[in-house]
Formats: structure tokens, C-alpha cells, sequence
């Protein structure tokens, strides 16, 4: 008769079990909800509530966007972040193709290279760029003195385009190993047997590995244009005279000292990253399915 | 052109969908990886309309060989010809070939009738005849209705007859199966080899089939080719190939097979095989040979007839029997001959009620067979 609890056994031992690991989370709950739970409770408060008054207010909000000053700079956050994306997706898919299928051994040290970067402090890859193109930095010495080239020094540091550069510099790793990981899982046999099917390498890429792939460009695309959304540093040191939500939040801060716009502002962009990790898990849901 | 033939009172050549089937001959074919070779020196053959199994075990190159035909692998040297022309330089695309793999690597991302139709769509084939060959398909394939599905909704099975109409509908020259039953299990397996064998009959298409089941090779194809380490041991009908095996690795791999080594008798009419403290046993050949040459001979278990007594004017051997297995139709047993240091199997009709064997362990019994089930084979 004995035997016949034996199924319940395994369930009473995992109680315990699902215990201890409430234990082992804790901590770290504990952390976020001091550091990251209550301070953002406290910043969602502090953009609803007027200062003078201690009433709720929606005005923040209102002229966040309405206005067309707040709507520009929130227009031309998007829009960088947007073109970093699309530009490291332009120059981060060919090289995850080339890791996957033709690197070899050799993947193994390209995805080194990739990954170096990375642990190199974002402040210090910054002031990289800006050594390069300062105005008597690397390349501006290299057309005039080197080459002569050119008669007057470029002004490229506080450019656009050179934002755009840097920022495509510290992501295009991120967009390249999210590809990669996507096409490392396409059976080769998947685009064979569209080749024996009489499709040549073109087709058979449009038809077969870009299709299978769409995974990895939406998470590498959704990754690449959240960080973008909320790069700081590369902004303040590069500028180009951008204006962007990060920078704005900044400026409220620590120059015009008005709180509850810079706490309304970050909600908007908390929002935006939410958005952007609610599409991502859809992405990641419909795969595992 | 077409006037030139008119004139000479030729047919014009009739369309390619429903052209003469294409032969398939590869000759010298080699490949090696780095310093491992994978094919050796390949030829074989196969007649227009005909399935030739290339047979053989594990890493002994076969998809390597199906792979040079497809245009997948460059062959270190050696030619592939497809209706007689030479392809080697053409890419995979430019083959005109079917290729089923053991997977079936069905697009996940296209439904079943975009599966089917995907080589039409390549061939630039308009949409109303596309989807009138799609639909002849899938109604061979007994998916009427199931066009909108996703392969992952379809058994293995289905997926496997997809994957089959899918190479099929463009009209290939030649069919390529790298082990297409692989994934299935063995019941399903038996049926699809009938569907398999009766569809490449019935559109007459030249293919090669890529196994390593003997089962599978000896019940679709038209004539086999045992393979091993690279090379193409011997190529022949099925019950020529698992009759008159001319190697020992054919005998062996083919089924079972008792194999006995030793030398031709003085008179060259028996084989005089070693036996424990100086014995020795005698097994008289069915064709006489070189007195005092090393011989290495094959019995098929279902050759030998079990008995309890000397049967007149056949080989016999007395032995006891040390294993006894039902296996449905049949019943297996070893026999140990005293003196020879192994068993022998012999297989038995299942006689009697079923899930009996006739003899128990331990009982003596007589084997015998006739000199003409011996068979003289290479011993490498
Ligand atoms: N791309 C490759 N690189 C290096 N060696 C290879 C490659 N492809 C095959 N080989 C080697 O060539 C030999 C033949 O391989 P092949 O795949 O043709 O065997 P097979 O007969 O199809 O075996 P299986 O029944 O296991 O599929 C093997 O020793 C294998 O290791
Ligand atoms: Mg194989």
C-alpha cells in the first residue's frame, strides 16, 4: 500500500525547494526595489504632482506633447535612434554572415574583436573618436599636414555625422551577435534545398536565410535603438548639437532645476524602452512556439 | 532545327515535363577532406528510370557522394553526368535535380502548398499552372485540403511526402534520398518505401538512394551498391547482392551470415575449416577450387535446415544449440559445432504454435545445407 504515495512524494520535496529559492532571490530583490522600485515610484510621483500646490497635474504631460519644441526633440531622439539602428543593421548583418558561414575557425576570433570593445569603458571609445577628429586630432592632421589634402582642418567633432558614428560603434557589436546567434540555428540543408529547388545564392538568401532571420534583425533592431534612445555620454561629449530626450532630462536637471518636467521627460522615455522590450519579448515568444 | 528533323522524318523531341527519364553515370569520382578520403575512385551507374540504393555503413561516404551529384561538393576528380552531360561545372541550381533529405528541411516559414510550389515559383512557372501542380501533388500525396498548413502541423510522415512532392513536382532529371525514412519509425517506414518505390515507378524518374539499411535498399531499388570506406564493393541486383555476396564485408553487412575461413580440400571439392585440438570440420563447395587455397566461405542462416538427424547427400554438422530466439516469422537459433570455436545461426521457419521454438537449449541437433548454398567470397 505503501508504494502508492510514492507519486506525491516528488511534490512535497519540491515545497521546500520553491522555499529556498524565494530565499535565494531576496537579496537582489531587496536591491531593486531600494534602488530601482521606489526611486522610479518616487520620479513617476514627482511628474504628476505640482510643485507649488502639491496638487495632481497632467500638465507636464500636456506640454511634453503638445508643445513643438518638446515634440522636435522627442522627434529627433526617434529619429537618431533610428538611423543608428538602421545603419548598424546595415553594416551588422553582413558581418554576422560572414561569422556564421565563412569566418571558420576563425569566428572564434572575430567574435573577440566583436566583443573587445565592449569592455572598454564608453567614456574612454568617446573621447577615441574625438581624438580622431578633433580639430587638430588624427585625421584632420593626416589630409592637411600628411596629405595636404586639404587647406583648412574639417570641423567634425560636434557633428552629427560623427555621432551617429560613434554611436553605431558601441552598437553595431550588440546588433551583430543578435543576427548571429539567429543564424547559427538555420539548417544549411534549409538552403540547399532551395538551391537544388533552382534558386541561386542570391535567391536563396532573399528567399530562405533573410526570412528565417527577421528573429535576429527585430531583437538586434529593438536592442540597438533602446540603447541609442537613452545614450547620454556619446551626446554630451560628441554633440553635434543634437538634442536629444537623454540630454534634455540633463539640462532640466542640472540647469534650469525643474524637477517634474526632467521626471515627466523620463517617464516618456522609461515608456518608450517598455514599448520596445514588450515588442522584443513577442518577437522572442513567437520563435519559442 | 525543327525542319531538319522533319525532313529526316524524326520525331521532334518531346517537351521536358514529361521528357525521357535521364541517366545518371559517374566515373572516377574522388574526395578527400584534408588528408581523409571520403570517395575513392567512384563509378556507378544508373539506367534512365531506374533506383539504384547506394548501400553501405556509417561514414563510408555516401552523402558525400550524393552530395558531388547534387553539385554541393567540387570532386577532387572525376566526372558526373547527367543524360549524358557532363555537370560538374554547373552550380546546384543549374542541376535540374530532386534532393530529399533525411530531415526533409521543409521551409518553416512557407506553408505546405508554398513548400510544394517553391521549385515551380524558381522556374518561373505563372500562377494558374502553379497551382494546378501544386494540387495535383498534394492530392498524390493525400494531403488534399492541408495546402494552408504549416509543416510543423504535419506528422512526420506527411512531412516526409511533402518533401517528396516538393522535389517531384519540377520534373528532375534525377532523384536524390539521402536517408529519407531515417526520422520515421518502423512501421511507417515499411509503408512509405511501397509509396516511395510505387511514385518513382509510376513517373518512371532515375534516382538515387542514399541508406544504410539493408531492409531499405534490397525492398525499393532496382539494382544496389554496397559501399564501404569510399569505395563501391559490389554493385547488383538485390537478391544477386544478398545471394551471391562477393566480398565477406557484403555477406556480413547484408544480413547475417556464418562465415567459415580455412582451405580447399586435396581434391579442391570441400572447404577444410581449422577445428579445436587438431580437428578439423569439412564443408564440401558447390564449385570445385585450387587445391590447398585459402578460402573464405558464406552460409545464410535460412539456408541451413535444423534437424536431430544426418540428412543424405548434404553437408552436415552436429551441434547443440546454445541460443534460441522467436522473432514472429521465424525463429533464430545458435548452434555451437563442437571443435570450431563459435556459433552458427540458423534461422527456422516458425512451424507449430505460435511464440514456440522447436528446439531448446542444450539440444543436439544436426545442420545441414546443400553444397550450392555456399557462397566463395573475398575475405577483405
Ligand atoms: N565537410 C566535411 N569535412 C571533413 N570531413 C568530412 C566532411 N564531410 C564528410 N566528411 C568525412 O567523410 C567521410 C564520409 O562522410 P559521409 O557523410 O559521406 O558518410 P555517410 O556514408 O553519409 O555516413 P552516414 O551514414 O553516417 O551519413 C566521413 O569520414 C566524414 O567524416
Ligand atoms: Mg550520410
Amino acid at each position: 500500500m505503501t508504494e502508492f504515495t510514492l507519486p506525491i512524494a516528488p511534490r512535497r520535496r519540491a515545497r521546500p525547494l520553491a522555499m529556498r529559492s524565494v530565499y535565494l532571490i531576496a537579496p537582489a530583490a531587496l536591491f531593486l526595489l531600494f534602488f530601482f522600485v521606489l526611486p522610479l515610484a518616487d520620479n513617476a510621483m514627482r511628474s504628476f504632482v505640482d510643485e507649488a500646490t502639491g496638487a495632481f497635474t497632467l500638465a507636464r504631460y500636456a506640454a511634453l506633447l503638445t508643445d513643438p519644441f518638446y515634440l522636435r526633440i522627442m522627434g529627433e531622439t526617434v529619429l537618431l535612434s533610428a538611423g543608428v539602428t538602421v545603419i548598424s543593421l546595415i553594416i551588422g548583418y553582413p558581418v554576422a554572415y560572414f561569422l556564421v558561414r565563412k569566418a571558420g575557425r576563425w569566428s572564434a576570433l572575430v567574435i573577440f574583436l566583436l566583443i573587445a570593445p565592449l569592455l572598454t569603458s564608453i567614456i574612454m571609445r568617446t573621447f577615441g573618436w574625438q581624438v580622431l577628429f578633433a580639430r587638430k586630432g588624427l585625421v584632420n592632421n593626416l589630409l592637411v599636414n600628411q596629405l595636404g589634402l586639404l587647406e583648412q582642418p574639417l570641423r567634425l567633432t560636434n557633428s552629427v555625422e560623427i555621432t551617429i558614428a560613434a554611436l553605431v560603434h558601441v552598437l553595431v557589436p550588440l546588433m551583430v551577435l543578435s543576427i548571429t546567434s539567429v543564424l547559427q540555428g538555420i539548417d544549411r540543408r534549409l538552403e540547399e534545398s532551395a538551391q537544388i529547388l533552382g534558386a541561386n545564392r542570391l535567391r536563396t538568401f532573399w528567399e530562405v536565410t533573410l526570412p528565417l532571420s527577421l528573429d535576429g534583425i527585430g531583437t538586434g533592431a529593438i536592442l540597438v535603438f533602446m540603447i541609442a534612445n537613452g545614450s547620454f555620454v556619446t551626446l554630451v561629449l560628441l554633440g553635434g548639437g543634437l538634442q536629444t530626450l537623454p540630454l534634455m532630462i540633463y539640462q532640466q536637471f542640472n540647469t534650469t532645476r525643474d524637477f517634474g518636467m526632467a521626471s515627466a521627460m523620463s517617464m516618456i522615455l522609461l515608456v518608450i524602452a517598455i514599448a520596445c522590450l514588450w515588442l522584443q519579448l513577442r518577437i522572442v515568444r513567437r520563435r519559442g512556439a | 532545327m525543327i525542319s531538319t528533323t522533319a525532313h529526316n522524318g524524326v520525331d521532334a523531341p518531346r517537351p521536358a515535363r514529361a521528357g525521357p527519364a535521364s541517366d545518371l553515370v559517374l566515373s572516377g569520382v574522388s574526395k578527400s577532406y584534408g588528408s581523409s578520403v571520403a570517395v575513392r575512385h567512384l563509378d556507378l551507374s544508373i539506367e534512365a528510370g531506374h533506383l539504384v540504393a547506394l548501400l553501405g555503413p556509417s561514414g563510408c561516404g555516401k552523402t558525400t557522394t550524393l552530395r558531388i551529384v547534387a553539385g554541393f561538393e567540387t570532386p577532387d576528380t572525376g566526372e558526373v553526368r547527367i543524360g549524358g552531360v557532363d555537370v560538374i561545372d554547373l552550380p546546384p541550381h543549374r542541376r535540374s535535380l530532386g534532393m530529399v533529405f533525411q530531415n526533409y528541411s521543409l521551409f518553416p516559414h512557407r506553408t505546405v502548398a508554398e513548400n510544394i510550389g517553391f521549385g515551380l515559383r524558381m522556374a518561373g512557372v505563372g500562377r494558374a499552372e502553379r497551382d494546378a501542380r501544386i494540387q495535383s501533388m498534394l492530392d498524390l500525396i493525400k494531403l488534399e485540403g492541408r495546402g494552408d498548413t504549416y509543416p510543423s502541423q504535419l506528422s512526420g510522415g506527411q512531412q516526409q511526402r511533402v518533401a517528396l512532392a516538393r522535389s517531384l513536382v519540377v520534373n528532375p532529371k534525377v532523384l536524390l534520398l539521402d536517408e529519407p525514412l531515417g526520422a520515421l519509425d518502423r512501421s511507417l517506414r515499411e509503408s512509405m518505401q511501397f509509396e516511395i518505390r510505387a511514385m518513382q515507378q509510376r513517373l518512371g524518374i532515375t534516382t538515387l538512394l542514399v541508406t544504410h539499411d539493408q531492409e531499405e535498399a534490397l525492398s525499393m531499388a532496382d539494382r544496389v551498391a554496397v559501399m564501404n570506406a569510399g569505395r563501391i564493393l559490389q554493385v547488383g541486383a538485390p537478391s544477386e547482392i544478398y545471394d551471391r555476396p562477393q566480398t565477406r564485408f557484403v555477406a556480413e553487412f547484408l544480413g547475417t551470415s556464418n562465415i567459415l575461413e580455412g582451405r580447399a580440400s586435396s581434391d579442391g571439392r570441400a572447404l577444410v575449416v581449422p577445428a579445436a585440438a587438431g580437428g578439423e570440420i569439412v564443408v564440401p563447395l558447390g564449385e570445385p577450387r585450387t587445391p590447398g587455397e585459402a578460402l573464405t566461405i558464406s552460409v545464410r542462416p535460412e539456408r541451413i535446415a535444423l534437424g536431430t538427424e544426418r540428412q543424405p547427400s548434404v553437408v552436415n554438422i552436429e551441434g547443440r544449440v546454445t541460443g534460441a530466439i522467436f522473432r514472429g516469422t521465424y525463429a533464430a537459433y545458435q548452434v555451437e559445432a563442437p571443435g570450431l570455436g563459435r556459433e552458427l545461426f540458423v534461422y527456422r521457419q516458425a512451424d507449430g504454435p505460435l511464440g514456440s521454438v522447436a528446439f531448446r537449449l542444450g539440444e543436439s541437433v544436426v545442420l545441414s545445407w546443400t553444397p550450392q548454398d555456399v557462397v566463395v567470397v573475398a575475405s577483405e
